[in-house]
């Protein structure tokens, strides 16, 4: 197993009467009122700084992803994050989870940053290609729902292509015209970095995912005892299609707050986790299932999209902490606790890349920094091994063995 | 729900290779021919508002494209597009000057055809048409609201049995029920999404610009209290449009052929002579 430190920077400061005061967190939530640039300086910092940390205990891989207008995560530009992270790590894999491609005009402004990261890194980026939350594309920036799909499915396509392709070429697109395309710089991976494709739950992406080679991610804020039907669906389509059913092909995201006892963990991380479940998940339903974002297979599915289970629970009653726990939205507890539970999932969801969310809400920097050492030292060692007789081909294999190095500060030299 | 008498439905091929479901009902006789053109809601044989027309008049209502099957919207890429499709359709029933009636989504297509072809369109009449847009008055975003917040924009009275049925209705579905999924909630998600494709995010597509091309005499109806699109729109169409003429109603809202059918049908016999 691989185990990646993703983050999503949220915005740690919302009143305790968010709630009450505002209908959600996401897209019109006014940022004038709420929004401190000198606190967002310190915790930018601060986060960085968690991911750095995360490199030098050995993580795999260090994660950032994309979010608009929102203090539920805080990374309108992963790429700005992603770059920065080049500089001060030497080992982790930069997973960017990823670019939402539709809204990028064109998409081979994907396909040049990526690039740019994969060479500044030396061949450390993996690209993910998200659709995006409805949130984010179709509410903050303006796409239309029912072409979304198709549009991104395109853009996915021309940034392969751009990175594939020998000569510069046209490209006559439905959502996207261009006389030359001819990106550089191009990536040290080769053909192009591994592509990772985050999922919320939508049937087509699984097939998709498979025909392509792309590793499928499930990306629940919901724990994973949740997330069986979604993992077995995409399961059942590598079945039918007859891939391998390589557990490295697929990804999925976990809560994890880890402290001497199951008693501790309630002490450090109940706050935290209620503060993430009851402010940064609280999504006004208006927002959270624009028509033709969800295709009508995936609703004769059943499957309802993450967002709007979010949605669903933001108009309920406030979390507490033990439902956190015994749903395993949060797996917390000693060492033991979330070993036993990880190896519990591990058998059930068959991941090989397993994101691991160590700081969520406002979860304090110490709190975090000793969350990622224990996990490092303590869990992960523990179920590393697992799916060891698999080859995981949706990693970073041409990375330079000799990184450039950044000349030390001129005032700290 | 009630259904005109002598109700049909057919389905229509199209040169573009579509195929184009119509719902006629009405009278018969001498009545005079009415084409409906649809809402977001999309349009059955219960539809209210064709019941309601089909009293006075025989009534032809064309489902919009993707409403049935969003495949159809495949090369139907915007407004100018849509207009084309109608024409088609338009062409393929004999329809030439026309009296039309269109409802909010259905009165932006309706008007949109009678910019980009004035002589299908012999008359116009507009019933909260979307299609406009005003900073200082803007219209409702109907694609993002919770749907038990739908009730209240579409009725004059917000918390009048139309909207407390709406609310009750759409806080009562039980999306866990396959046969409520396909039978209602996917036939109304693909609405959306069809009428969404050419409203989305903002349902401004240039039409102000046409509006000038309108040849057809235009009657335009509102509700007073039309949370959705504000009654003040009436007098933006009716600037642009050479030939146009308000009828605000009191108390209405958006759902204004439903709420007051009886004022809707009058003011219509009126301005058709």
């Amino acid at each position: 197993m691989k185990f990646h430190a993703f983050h999503l920077m949220p915005y740690p400061n919302l009143p305790d009467d968010f709630r009450q005061r505002y209908r959600g967190v996401w897209v019109d939530l006014p940022a004038s009122e709420l929004y401190d640039p000198v606190v967002g300086h310190r915790v930018y910092h601060d986060y960085l700084d968690e991911l750095e940390f995360a490199d030098q205990m050995g993580f795999d891989g260090i994660c950032v992803n994309e979010h608009h207008q929102n203090a539920y995560g805080l990374m309108p530009s992963p790429n700005l994050m992603a770059a920065t992270l080049t500089r001060r790590t030497r080992r982790a894999k930069i997973v960017v989870m990823g670019n939402s491609v539709a809204l990028y005009n064109p998409p081979t402004r994907v396909a040049e940053e990526f690039a740019m990261l994969d060479v500044m890194s030396g061949g450390r980026l993996v690209a993910g290609f998200p659709v995006g939350t409805p949130m984010d594309t179709c509410y903050a920036m303006g796409q239309t729902p029912t072409t979304l799909r198709e549009k991104y499915r395109e853009g996915v396509d021309l940034i392969l292509k751009a990175w594939k392709s020998e000569q510069p070429f046209a490209f006559n697109g439905r959502f996207t015209q261009l006389r030359y395309v001819n990106v550089w710089p191009r990536p040290i991976q080769q053909p192009h970095p591994p592509v990772w494709i985050p999922g919320g739950g939508s049937v087509e992406t699984w097939d998709w995912c498979v025909q392509n080679g792309f590793l499928y991610a499930y990306l629940s804020f919901f724990g994973y005892l949740r997330a069986r039907q979604v993992l077995d669906g995409y399961w059942e389509a590598v079945d039918r299609l007859g891939a391998e059913a390589n557990p490295y092909s697929a990804g999925f995201i976990q809560f994890i707050g880890i402290a001497d006892s199951d008693a501790q963990a309630e002490e450090l991380y109940a706050e935290a986790a209620l503060y993430f479940f009851n402010r940064c998940l609280h999504l006004y339903p208006g927002f959270t299932n624009p028509p033709g974002y969800t295709s009508v297979a995936t609703m004769r599915k059943g499957i309802v999209g993450q967002v709007e289970q979010a949605a669903r629970r933001a108009f309920a009653d406030d979390l507490t902490w033990p439902e956190i726990v015994d749903r395993g939205y949060v797996v917390a507890g000693s060492p033991e606790t979330v070993t036993e539970r990880l190896s519990d999932m591990a058998d059930h969801l068959r991941v090989g890349h397993l994101m691991v969310n160590l700081q969520f809400g406002n979860l304090s920097r110490e709190t975090t920094m000793a969350n990622i050492e224990r996990f490092a030292t303590e869990v992960a060692p523990r179920l590393r091994d697992r799916f060891n007789e698999y080859e995981d081909r949706w990693w970073p294999t041409d990375t330079l063995s000799e990184l450039a190095r950044p000349a030390p500060l001129g005032g700290e030299a | 729900m009630a259904t005109a008498a002598g109700t049909t439905s057919r389905d229509v091929p199209l040169p573009s290779g579509l195929v184009c479901r119509v719902i006629e009902a009405g009278p018969g006789g001498d009545a005079a021919t009415v084409v409906y053109l649809h809402g977001a809601g999309g349009v059955s044989e219960q539809d209210e508002i064709l019941v309601n027309l089909a009293r006075r008049w025989n009534v032809v209502a064309p489902m919009a494209p993707g409403f049935r099957d969003l495949a159809e919207l495949g090369e139907i890429d915007d407004v100018h597009d849509l207009a084309i499709h109608y024409e088609e359709v338009f062409g393929s029933l004999g329809l030439e000057n026309a009296v039309v009636v269109g409802h909010s989504f259905g009165g932006m297509v309706a008007a949109e055809l009678a910019a980009h072809y004035p002589s299908r369109v012999g008359r116009l009449v507009l019933l909260a048409a979307v299609g406009l847009w005003d900073d200082d008055e803007p219209v409702a975003d109907v694609f993002g609201v919770g749907v038990t917040e739908l009730g209240g924009l579409m009725w004059g009275d917000p918390d009048g049995p139309g909207a407390r049925a709406m609310r009750e209705g759409l806080e009562t579905i039980d999306v866990s029920d396959p046969k409520v999924v396909d039978e209602l909630l996917i036939p109304m998600m693909q609405g959306f999404s069809a009428a969404a494709k050419f409203m989305w995010p903002i349902p401004d597509k240039g039409l102000a610009k046409r509006l000038r091309r309108i040849a057809a005499p235009t009657l335009l109806v509102w509700g007073a209290n039309d949370r959705l699109v504000p009654a003040g729109y009436a007098a933006r169409f009716e600037r642009a449009i050479p030939d146009a003429r308000v009828r605000i109603v009191p108390g209405a809202g958006h759902m204004v052929p439903i709420e007051v059918p009886e004022e809707v049908i009058a003011a219509i016999e009126r301005f058709l002579g």
